[in-house]
């Protein structure tokens, strides 16, 4: 047996490089047996508090975000839960992009362009969610969160939505929710906000974000490498809720103006048109409507592209408030200024009477009164109860244009009147100082004239103005409008009480003011209003017909209507020598060529639903398209 | 007169011998460690399984695909043992000619990650080619090298082996597979070490594969191939970008500490923090969610399961068992270290399985095969057992 096996060759084997190679083993082994003890056992708790941080982060609780009341304490925005598609860009393979957001725009019944845009503008890291649709049915929702397989990346969750009440009546002054975008984040990022955050965009949800969005809390949740929450630790700090605001605005009188206003519009085809109802003893807004307006719940569901383009496109500019944030030429009206300033200034008494003609010259440019007969000899009651144009250019004349800018200054023109709504303009009131730094010239004297009568370079806004005869209506005292009474803490608590705000005491005597408001009482008795002062109840005011844009084929200008008007505290007998009157009412009609003052009649129905006055006093025949200006 | 009684031969006596000796030359150990280490394999399919948040014996995950291989791999076993392999010598050219074959076909019809051919799909499996490739070349270079015994000490046996190993080890840097492609050099130096061969010579061609990659640096290697060669170097790695995987493993298996933190509760693995955790990075799972302890046992198993294919290869009474054994040990030895350093950051992120313990079916099974031929070496020798 043996000599068998002795006969073949000796194997190539040899103990040293046996030897060796079990060697190279024993140390491979043992050097990684070496490593293994170094991290699991030397630097192991160090590494074991990195899987732990891994795993755990600190997650904002979203608080909820306060609510708005009117100020009878009607509910005007509730928060309502819905379900939101959120999309992780970083899940989402690039390759199945196309088709993923294909499904979701079929699902959601939204533009796959839309879900693009919203995901290429996330202003977040591809780790962040990204809202693609806010206030997804319930059976959608289901949908999508059940098609976890083939829509890689995209999430369902709930959160509550802003739900407002009245819609497009309140718009304007609420405004909406929106989610922040890149450059807001990227401030408001160490305050808290999130990538996928709201936040307030217009109106009250914009002005007042910092009270109505609470404070957010914080809980550590445990989520996989992907981010998603495996499971809630515990809350760090609780959500603390927004605070509420109780607004000045009634609705009851908002739904009165903005009925008035949309009756004369209708009527007419107006496109554009502004009431606002202010109760001038504490400058509180009690209504303010401005139209064409939208709806804000179009943006709580999540507003398409193609509609929010649509809106933006709108040449009548729907997201705009009218009211505070665009300008117009004051017409008439703003011959409150120069009849203030020029009683004041004591260029004329009461009783002073001035020769006014059917125009007027400076060289060979004729100045036309709107009536081309002119009224004679007049005193201040005349010459604004008939809205006389030379009688006003004169006024003008007489102060000359830094004095009239002055005046203009102490009833609130040329600056923001501060009320809480944002993005309000300042208007124009021209002086020398003024037209030399914007247009590099000093006033002519014709355009003196013109800013007498509120026109040429004026241009107020409709806030600025009813806060002028506000001041006119309460002796003086220019208030900041407030469209926000009080501030209520979530435990109902009042955090900020209502307290007026006076901008300025106005440097005029009691007794100017009292002459201007039975001049403007004198508007109505004139029956330069027509039958204004067949109303059971008295008003004074001003209405104003201030013309605007490019000359029509008979040399005719297009213009806009203004009536501003005010009653007393006792609005049957009260007498308007003193200066009690709670309720100032403006109407603004843009482009409104009627055969009379559109605004007039939407003032006076508005009074006529605000006092319940059962007899209708509108006169339908002054809404026909028309033009009361000759051509001069 | 005697009757002369004419018996036919007891063939079942015979059989029965026969299995009886091959039984007794059978390495039972050998087998066992290798079948622990599947087990261990399993086990983290299982726990991966978890992970993925479906039932693990369902069709199509990990743990239920690492059962059919590892069935696959248990009948390959056997086949491989059974056969008889002096016949090897024989068909080494035409396994040579098979391997490259395979390999072509994987750059012609594969299919990989990004533009990279290493999967080729037959039927409902997908299968890498290049882990048969490994343990073809075993083959064909015991083969060859035995074909020279007595000539091993010369320069043209080294320069040989190379020209051999050369072809596969260009098809599958062209994948590119760079960690398969080293696998190749591992096995070519142990081999080498083991037959015997000049250590003069080795120790030049040593000199010249070091002097070597400067120019593989600058004109073979991609960038990310570069990159990921070198993260484990980097001391303030970017661990959200190209050192994410292993500063994650590191975390794993740091985490773990003695004892682990109980199967399928590994926070990293189940997190799905881990990166191919059920391929290649399946060590930082075990680290993760069995310790240091865990880790350990692994290594012994790898240890006395290298001695026994050490044991098999000295048992053997030709050189083609000796030098194959050594080939099965080379390429084990040096994915283990490969696959364990990587994860444990001590060695270049390459994407080479860990043997048997890697869920995926070619390596599982060209082990298997290794495994079968040593059983056939052991079982096929006359001399009595070490």
């Amino acid at each position: 047996m043996s000599a068998f096996l002795d006969e073949r060759p000796r194997p190539i084997r040899s103990v040293s490089r046996f030897a060796t190679f079990g060697l190279i083993i024993v140390l491979a082994v043992t050097g990684l047996i070496g490593r293994l003890f170094y991290l699991q056992i030397v630097d192991g708790s160090r590494l074991a508090t990195l899987s732990v941080q891994n795993r755990t982060v600190l997650e904002a609780i979203p608080a909820p975000r306060g609510l708005i009341y009117d100020r009878r304490g009607r509910l005007l925005v509730a928060n309502v839960a819905t379900f939101v598609v959120k999309l992780r860009s970083a899940d989402l393979p690039v390759d199945s992009r196309p088709v993923v957001v294909a499904r979701l725009a079929a699902l959601l019944k939204k533009d796959p362009a839309d879900i693009n845009a919203t995901i290429d503008g996330n202003p977040g890291s591809t780790f962040d969610l990204v809202r693609i649709a806010s206030d997804v049915d319930e059976a959608t929702a289901r949908l999508i969160s059940e098609a976890d397989f083939d829509l890689p990346g995209v999430e369902v969750a709930v959160e509550a939505r802003r739900q407002y009440a009245d819609g497009p009546l309140m718009s304007q002054i609420l405004g909406y929710t929106g989610p922040v975008n890149g450059d807001q984040l990227k401030v408001l990022k160490d305050e808290g906000y999130l990538p996928d955050d709201l936040i307030g965009k217009a109106g009250l949800e914009s002005k007042y974000e910092a009270e109505l969005r609470g404070i957010y809390g914080s809980e550590s949740v445990e989520r996989d490498a992907s981010g998603r929450k495996t499971q809630v630790l515990q809350t760090v700090t609780e959500a603390q809720p927004g605070d509420s605001l109780r607004l000045t605005i009634d609705t009851k009188h908002q739904e009165d103006a903005q009925k008035a206003l949309v009756w004369a519009m209708r009527k007419v085809g107006i496109k554009r048109g502004v009431v606002i109802v202010m109760n001038p003893q504490t400058g509180e807004v009690m209504a303010l409507v401005s139209l064409p307006t939208y709806d804000n719940n179009d943006f709580a569901r999540g507003i398409s592209n193609a509609a929010f383009k649509k809106l933006l496109r709108n040449p009548d500019k729907p997201l705009l408030n009218h009211a505070v944030q665009a300008h117009y030429p004051p017409g008439s009206t703003y011959k409150l200024v120069a009849g203030t300033g020029a009683l004041a200034d004591k260029k004329i008494t009461p009783t002073t009477k001035v020769l006014t003609k059917g125009y007027l010259t400076i060289g060979s440019t004729k100045y036309y009164d709107w009536n081309r007969q002119g009224f004679g000899a007049c005193d201040i009651y005349c010459g604004f109860g008939h809205s006389s144009d030379t009688f006003f250019f004169q006024m003008a004349g007489k102060l000359g244009i830094d004095r009239l800018g002055y005046w203009a200054k102490q009833y609130g023109f040329g600056a923001p009147t501060g009320i809480d709504l944002p993005g309000e303009v300042s208007g124009i009131v021209p002086t020398n100082r003024w037209k030399q730094a914007a247009l590099g010239a000093p006033i002519f004297p014709g355009e003196t004239y013109q800013a007498g009568i509120g026109q040429g370079y004026d241009v107020v806004t409709p806030i600025q103005l009813i806060n002028a005869y506000t001041a006119l209506a309460n002796g003086g005292t220019l208030y900041q409008p407030q469209i926000v009474r009080e501030i209520v803490g979530p435990d109902g608590n009042v955090v900020r009480p209502f307290e007026p705000k006076v901008l300025r005491d106005m440097k005029v005597p009691g007794s100017v003011l009292a002459v201007m408001r039975n001049a403007a009482r004198s508007t109505v008795t004139l029956r330069h209003t027509y039958n204004l002062v067949d109303l059971p109840i008295k008003v004074a005011g001003k209405s104003g017909t201030a013309e605007f844009g490019l000359r029509d084929s008979k040399g005719r200008l297009p213009f806009h209507s203004w009536f501003v008007g005010f009653v007393p505290k006792d609005e049957k007998n009260g007498s308007f020598d003193k200066a009690t009157s709670d309720l100032v009412v403006l109407a603004f009609a843009y482009d409104s060529r009627t055969k009379g003052n559109v605004a007039t009649e939407i003032v006076k129905y508005y009074l006529q639903l605000h006092f319940d006055i059962k007899k209708d006093y509108r006169l339908p025949d002054l809404l026909k398209r028309g033009n009361f200006y000759q051509s001069n | 007169m005697g009757v002369i009684r004419a018996e036919p031969a007891r063939v079942t006596d015979w059989a029965a011998k026969s299995v009886g000796a091959a039984w007794r030359a059978f390495d039972l150990q050998l087998t066992t460690y290798a079948a622990l280490l599947v087990a261990i394999g399993l086990v983290m399919a299982y726990t991966n399984s978890v992970e993925d948040g479906t039932v693990p014996l369902s069709a199509g995950t990990t743990f239920s695909r690492g059962l059919m291989w590892a069935g696959i791999a248990v009948v390959v076993f056997v086949l491989t043992t059974v056969f008889d392999y002096h016949w090897l010598k024989t068909l080494a050219w035409p396994l040579y000619g098979f391997q490259l074959g395979l390999l072509v076909l994987t750059l012609a019809i594969g299919d990989g990650v990004g533009g990279s051919a290493r999967w080729v799909a037959v039927g409902p499996l997908t299968f890498q080619f290049s882990e048969i490739a490994k343990i073809l070349m075993i083959i064909v270079l015991a083969s060859y090298l035995a074909s020279r015994e007595g000539k091993l000490d010369s320069l043209a046996s080294i320069i040989g082996a190379c020209l051999l190993v050369g072809p596969p080890l260009i098809l599958v840097m062209l994948q590119p597979d760079l960690g398969t492609s080293l696998v190749f050099g591992g096995i070519l130096a142990g081999m080498l070490w083991m037959s015997g061969a000049s250590l003069r010579w080795l120790v030049l061609l040593g000199v010249g594969v070091l002097a070597m990659i400067p120019i593989a640096w600058t004109y073979i290697l991609r960038d990310y191939q570069k990159e990921r060669l070198t993260s484990f170097l980097d001391t303030n790695p970017d661990i959200q970008g190209a050192g994410y995987q292993l500063h994650q493993a590191q975390i794993a298996v740091g985490s773990g500490g003695i004892v682990g933190k109980g199967l399928t509760n590994g926070t990293q693995t189940q997190g799905d923090f881990l990166p191919v955790q059920a391929t290649d990075f399946v060590f930082a799972t075990l680290a993760e969610e069995l310790g240091f302890i865990g880790g350990v046992v692994l290594f012994t198993l790898f240890v006395l399961l290298l001695w026994r294919v050490l044991v098999t290869g000295w048992r053997s009474r030709d050189a083609f068992g000796t030098l194959f054994a050594a080939g099965v040990a080379s390429m084990i030895l040096f994915q283990l270290v490969v696959n364990v350093g990587m994860v444990l950051g001590i060695m270049p992120i390459t994407g080479i399985p860990l043997p048997f313990v890697t869920h995926g079916g070619a390596s599982l099974v060209s082990m298997a095969a290794g495994l079968g031929i040593l059983q056939s070496i052991n079982i096929r020798q006359t001399r009595a057992a070490w």
